[in-house]
């Protein structure tokens, strides 16, 4: 797949095993944005009108990090459903529907050295 | 019957009621008591990872507790000369009691018979032979009358003869009221078995934290008895008690001052064996007997030390009698130094005295005064007390340390320190045995009930006061395994027999209750709960389910029985909660997920129903209260299954009690449950009566007394602003309820600005409703009335409401505006506030106040906006990355969301 805009590295396939905790399975990680969220706080994007999904906190030794999953990643899609025009609430529903217990992510990631100028920056 | 003098609220838990904000979202209270975790007692490791989900594994400590029986108390009859009549008792536990006795008692001889001298004779085993009755030959300490027992009963007036000796015998003294008054009171002399010694601490008055922390209850014992004429007080002269001779001369503890002019002052040291002591002088009328003086404190201290095991038993116990319901011995104990050497004596070899140090401890450890309580500490007074515990298979010993923990509980600096040593132990050797809980269930053995014993009591008493010490403490509480179902499973247990009534109960309720609180927050996980849309499901759901019964239940009879059956035929077109997203669970339920599954509703409702303790109506609705609460999904299922349960009548029939603090609590369970559509619409129509009828008694207190508090009435008003409000047919339930005449008074004339503000604001939610005013002008009320009400309380728009009401300062909103989403963000301007894109869950709770459109819709919003009851920042078991710190505080805090 091409880079997108205001990318730097090719789009990653990430694919997480979710953990069993209880009853809830569990990926360890967190997100933001969102169609109905303010993108100016989003600190990891380039673009700040960009509404989509973005990766904020990953749980040390979680099936998210084992998986090579990173903080600032932004999510394109789950398991083939687009996840660069959803709500907040989509998205996370789209992560963490009961029936999968894997789920294949396509994301995309800045460079880490502009991901260090960028918090730099704000 | 419990040991308890009195109990006193916490004043503190009155005061975080009153603070506690008017959100809708509903105010949760918690009850903490702290508690130390017993690490000692078993090795936890907790895991905290970054997610905020912390794991605690912990190898319990196995031990396998039994529960012993109370000790019966026979009293000992004292024969004529005042001495014990020993024969009739079997001795009672290691010690052997009546020859502890004996042993102290001079055997021939004059009148003077010094210890070491009866020891040096029996050659360290207890002289044998004949009975007390001998004749004036006894120096004996154990003379007259017997021991104190461990715990104040309300027996009766102390002995009458007041002869008590040093505490030697042990045999016959009351273990606790249930002992039974003595008997034979008929001689003067005859020895009471009177409940001395042993206090329990009474409530403390500490008061705790965010919402509404409940209160530590120490108890006081019963009153006890000292002997009032002629006591005889043995004392005996110590040949090694020789630190504090010099004191002796002359010196009288304060309590002998009380009774009879014990004495001669003695001259010399205290060496001397020949020193006699004066017995009162009743006592010497009656028979001319070698007089006695009461050993110094100093004396009864150094005693502590003495080689020989059974005098540092007797000084203990001694001790424990001096220190009853003396706050001046006690303090001078501490002063001192004998609180070290008492906790020392907790890991004696000799049972006895650990038992007897742990009885001075309690009564020095219950009580005003903290120093005593802190002095514990820091001599290690609680892992010692938690290894006690641990290590003792007595029932009394038992009950002593627990009672000791329950009494340092209610201070505040030990809260921690208690968890920290004894949470494992007193939940893994007292509260799942006792409670009848099994982790692994038999299945061919019905459930065991909970057992009541008073250590029970005692410990559940304790980690009450511990559950109130705020998050960390209800963490620990939550994560330790076993404590919630064992709890759970004691209260079950409780409704099933009908015994709702006791304090062990009242405790465990409370412990609920606390652990209940911020459970939205707090539990691992939660953020897997949180609703972007509160309740969204719910609320859609339940306004078609409004709609539908709307012409049966609103538009057709209205009888009560049509509303009972509300619940039922709800319950039958969605038991299983279809509509509402309930989770499916792969394995059931257990440890601090107990607390909020719905479940937990029916208990407390048959605990609302069936208990006539207003303490655990007030928790039992605290508890509710707090589950309502949140913008998660539980709490929507908690409260549809309070209706569903048929709660709603409970709760209102509550709002007639005459309990202060249960109204209180059950018009802010109200209140929380509004947040359910349809139960604001029941609420509404058949609690409007009830609550205006509170308003009522709180302007004009039907009788003398019958006045309610401050608090309970801005509670009412709340809980009837929260469901007036974007409804015109509770408006119009409050109308016909008469409740603006009441309303207007209380603005006129009520002596709490708190109270007459929320009363204002109701009116002004009334007079927005356009609808309405024809009504309310042809009633002769007018704008000015109203506006009046409203200016009196409160100035510009935007004038900040004391303890965090915001209420009042929300501008008058026309209710004909129409089309405005329920809760919706999207009304919200972004800039203006909301949580944003990349706020963490907690700060999603705030928003900015008086913007104008918002104040509508945030009245639908569960999330209330109120800065003052913003959620505590994550606590250390979460990571708390603030992702806009970077760009500064000022912008409102994005979300985020855990998957």
């Amino acid at each position: 797949p091409t880079p997108l805009p205001g990318q730097d590295v090719a789009p990653q396939r990430v694919e997480i095993h979710k953990l069993r905790q209880g009853e809830n399975l569990i990926l360890g990680f967190s997100i933001g944005g969102g169609i109905d969220q303010d993108p100016s706080q989003n600190p990891f994007s380039e673009d700040k009108t960009d509404k989509g999904i973005y990766v904020t906190r990953v749980s040390e030794g979680g099936p998210a990090e084992i998986a090579g999953l990173q903080i600032g990643d932004k999510i394109m899609q789950v398991n083939g459903w687009d996840m660069t025009m959803v709500t907040h609430d989509q998205a996370r529903k789209r992560l963490t529907k009961r029936s999968e217990e894997v789920v294949r992510l396509l994301v995309t990631r800045q460079s880490l050295q502009k991901a260090v100028q960028q918090s730099m920056l704000s | 019957m419990p040991a308890e003098l009195r109990q006193e609220q916490s004043p503190g838990s009155q005061a975080s009621l009153a603070t506690m904000p008017e959100a809708p979202d509903v105010l949760e209270e918690t009850v903490t008591v702290e508690e130390d975790p017993g690490t000692p007692t078993s090795h936890v490791s907790v895991v905290t990872s970054e997610d905020g989900t912390t794991r605690r594994t912990e190898t319990k400590v196995t031990k396998t507790v039994k529960t012993v029986t109370t000790r019966t108390v026979r009293q000992v009859p004292l024969g004529p000369d005042g001495l014990p009549l020993l024969d009739g008792g079997p001795p009672l536990g290691p010690f052997a009691d009546g020859a502890l006795d004996r042993h102290f008692l001079l055997r021939g001889g004059g009148p003077v018979a010094t210890l070491s001298r009866a020891y040096l004779t029996s050659g360290g085993s207890f002289p044998e032979g004949p009975e007390p009755r001998d004749g004036p030959s006894y120096g004996s300490l154990s003379r007259g009358l017997g021991m104190r027992p461990p715990r104040a009963g309300p027996l009766g007036p102390g002995p009458g003869d007041g002869c008590f000796t040093l505490p030697g015998h042990r045999e016959a003294f009351p273990v606790g009221p249930e002992s039974g008054p003595p008997g034979g009171r008929s001689l003067p002399e005859r020895f009471q078995a009177e409940p001395y010694g042993l206090e329990d601490d009474t409530r403390s008055l500490a008061a705790d934290d965010e919402g509404g922390p409940e209160l530590e209850p120490d108890y006081g014992t019963a009153t006890r008895r000292r002997p009032e004429c002629g006591r005889g007080l043995h004392t005996r002269a110590y040949e090694d008690a020789a630190d504090d001779g010099s004191e002796l001369l002359g010196e009288r503890p304060a309590f002998s001052a009380v009774t009879a002019p014990l004495a001669q002052p003695e001259r010399g040291s205290l060496g001397s064996l020949d020193r006699l002591v004066r017995r009162s002088p009743s006592v010497d009328s009656a028979r001319k007997e070698p007089r006695w003086r009461d050993p110094e404190l100093p004396e009864v201290l150094a005693m502590l030390r003495h080689p020989v095991d059974p005098v540092k038993a007797n000084a203990a116990a001694y001790l424990q009698h001096l220190c009853f319901e003396n706050e001046g011995i006690k303090r001078r104990v501490r002063q001192l130094r004998g609180l070290p050497l008492l906790v020392a004596l907790l890991d004696h070899p000799r049972a006895e005295v650990r038992r007897r140090a742990c009885g001075a401890l309690r009564n020095l450890s219950y009580g005003r005064d903290t120093d005593n309580k802190a002095a514990i500490r820091d001599c290690g007074g609680v892992p010692a007390l938690v290894r006690l515990l641990r290590a003792a298979r007595d029932n009394e010993v038992r009950e002593l340390v627990t009672g000791t923990l329950w009494n340092l509980s209610s201070y505040e600096p030990l809260k921690m320190a208690i968890i920290d040593h004894g949470l494992q132990t007193l939940t893994h050797e007292v509260i799942v045995p006792h409670s009848g809980w099994e982790r692994e269930p038999n299945e061919d053995s019905k459930p065991r009930d909970a057992e009541w014993t008073t250590v029970f009591k005692n410990t559940s008493g304790c980690l009450r006061n511990v559950s109130s010490d705020g998050a960390e403490a209800r963490r620990r509480l939550r994560e330790c395994e076993g404590l919630v179902d064992a709890l759970l499973h004691a209260l079950q247990s409780a409704v099933g027999r009908k015994d709702t009534d006791n304090k062990s109960v009242e405790n465990c309720v409370c412990i609920m209750r606390n652990l209940s609180y911020h459970v939205h927050k707090e539990v691992p996980g939660a953020d897997r709960y949180q609703e972007a849309e509160p309740g969204p499901l719910g609320s859609a759901v339940g306004s078609q389910r409004r709609r539908r019964d709307d012409a049966s239940c609103f538009g057709g009879k209205k009888a009560k029985e049509e509303w009972f059956h509300q619940g039922k035929k709800d319950g039958e077109m969605d038991r299983n909660f279809d509509t509402l997203d309930l989770p499916k669970r792969t394995e059931a339920a257990k440890g601090f997920e107990l607390l909020y599954q719905p479940e937990v509703v029916r208990l407390y409702l048959s605990l609302l129903t069936e208990s006539r303790n207003f303490n655990t109506l007030e928790a039992a609705a605290g508890a509710l209260q707090n589950l309502s609460a949140g913008n998660w999904m539980w709490a929507t299922y908690i409260r549809a299954t309070v209706r569903k349960e048929r709660g709603l009548p409970v709760l209102v029939e509550l709002l007639q009690s005459e309990t202060d603090k249960v109204v209180r609590a059950v018009a802010i369970a109200l209140r929380n449950l509004s947040l359910d559509r349809r139960n604001k619409d029941l609420i509404g129509s058949y609690a409007m009566a009830e609550l205006v009828r509170n308003l009522r008694n709180a302007q004009s207190p039907p009788r003398p007394g019958a006045h309610l508090e401050e608090d309970t009435v801005v509670a009412v008003l709340n809980t009837i602003h929260e469901i007036v409000s974007d409804s015109l047919d509770n408006a119009r339930s409050l109308l016909q309820a008469r409740g603006v005449p009441a309303l207007v008074a209380l603005v006129a004339s009520s002596q709490s600005v708190r109270e007459a503000k929320a009363a204002s604001h109701v009116l002004q939610t009334v007079w927005s409703y356009k609808e309405l005013r024809g009504t309310l002008q042809k009633d002769g009320w007018t704008k000015a009335r109203f506006q009046l009400a409203a200016t009196t309380t409160k100035g510009p728009k935007g004038a900040p409401s004391p303890g965090g009401f915001d209420d009042s300062t929300l501008p008058l909103v026309d209710k004909s505006l129409e089309g405005e989403k329920t809760g919706s963000r999207d009304v919200i301007p972004m800039d203006a506030l909301g949580p944003d894109g990349y706020s963490t869950v907690d700060r999603r709770e705030r928003r900015p106040r008086g913007t104008c459109s918002a104040g509508e819709a945030s009245e639908k919003e569960p999330l209330k906006l109120d800065p003052s009851r913003k959620a505590p920042p994550p606590g250390p078991s979460r990571p708390t990355v603030r992702l806009v710190d970077a760009v500064g505080d000022a912008k409102p805090q994005p979300v985020d969301s855990w998957v």
